[in-house]
């Protein structure tokens, strides 16, 4: 009998056959799994969704536009956010005398309520309008005092999520 | 239906904006709200977080680069705009990411916009068990039906390191309904 020793040319990516009996039976079982996600929309949802993202897309728009128009001269923020600050920290140092009187006395979960509710109802985007980028290379950060999950929390909850796409950020790692 | 590069030069472009944008809300409306609707499961959810995807992408359509294909930028906003709705979710609520997806998941058995059997609702409870990215990764996949290279560029992750995650998340779901199968006997 004539020895079939041809070579077709084909390979097969390393280590193909090793996990390959793995790999099917994941499928076998997965041909289980339902087809359908069983989520349906309101009817006529669709047709009408492009409607609906046209108008709060023009309305957010105009709120962002109209937010650049301010009476207010820009440097105020600066000497609002300030006053602000020296206002918050006097009403906790007077108002918990007994206790210590200092800057670790302020609860932070009060100062995070007190931003959340709008009292200090500042433009991040206009205040960092303030700093030069000496002053921010100047600042010297112990990072190891904050805890990494507690910064990665931080960064997932309270940044502008398409900003750190821009940048090449991934939620995940 | 105009071809992705000229839709992104139109979306750059003061004058053309507006028209683009409608054809791109007409075009990538029905996916993203799947791929979102898949993450937090309430129809009304789902709803808020398109419209958010949505102003995020006009607001930011003149940063994109076109580094990454428009639609895997568009996928990767919506997919992190999930993540911060539910991350917002559980904070305004005081209880942990995982109370607010088993929260939903509790929810659907009286879910007018829920119309599965109940293996389609055990599904989605297996589902539900898988940690966040494992859950993305494969609903991405399995109900969005895209490709390991457009999931790479979306969430930023290795081929290899999906295909893994992938097939933990399918093992890890195949196990759940197997146990509960045999729990209901």
């Amino acid at each position: 009998m004539k020895k079939n020793n041809n070579i077709s040319g084909f390979k097969t990516p390393q280590n193909y056959f090793d996990d390959f009996e793995e790999r099917l039976f994941q499928r076998i079982e997965e041909e289980q799994f339902p087809k359908s996600s069983g989520f349906k929309v309101p009817d006529g949802y669709f047709e009408n969704l492009d409607e609906q993202i046209l108008k709060s897309v023009t309305q957010n728009n105009s709120t962002e536009k109209k937010k650049v128009i301010s009476h207010i001269p820009k440097k105020y923020f600066g000497y609002a956010a300030a006053i602000a600050a020296c206002l918050l920290v006097a009403i906790q140092v007077f108002t918990f005398q007994d206790e210590n009187p200092n800057i670790e006395s302020i609860q932070i979960s009060m100062l995070d309520k007190y931003i959340e509710d709008g009292y200090l109802n500042i433009n991040l985007y206009e205040l960092t309008n303030y700093f030069e980028d000496s002053d921010i290379s100047g600042l010297n950060i112990d990072f190891e005092l904050i805890p990494e999950g507690v910064l990665e929390s931080y960064i997932i909850e309270n940044m502008d999520g398409t900003t750190l796409i821009n940048e090449g950020f991934n939620p995940f790692e | 239906m105009i071809e992705e590069k000229e839709l992104v030069s139109a979306l750059q472009t003061e004058e053309a904006k507006e028209v683009a944008f409608s054809q791109l809300v007409s075009k990538y409306k029905e996916r993203l709200y799947w791929q979102i609707r898949n993450i937090v499961l309430d129809h009304d959810d789902a709803d808020d977080v398109l419209q958010n995807t949505f102003i995020k992408i006009f607001r930011n359509i003149n940063s994109f680069k076109g580094e990454s294909k428009l639609h895997t930028w568009m996928y990767r906003i919506a997919a992190n705009e999930s993540i911060t709705f539910l991350n917002k979710k559980a904070r305004q609520n005081n209880v942990s990411m995982e109370e607010v997806k088993q929260n939903a998941i509790n929810r659907l058995e009286s879910d007018v916009y829920f119309e599965g059997d109940e293996l389609e609702l055990h599904f989605q409870k297996a589902i539900a068990t898988l940690p966040e990215k494992q859950q993305m990764i494969f609903t991405m996949k399995y109900f969005g039906d895209h490709t390991y290279e457009e999931l790479s560029e979306t969430l930023g992750t290795s081929i290899g390191g999906l295909k893994s995650s992938y097939h933990i998340a399918s093992k890890k779901i195949a196990d759940y309904i197997k146990n509960n199968e045999i729990s209901n006997d």
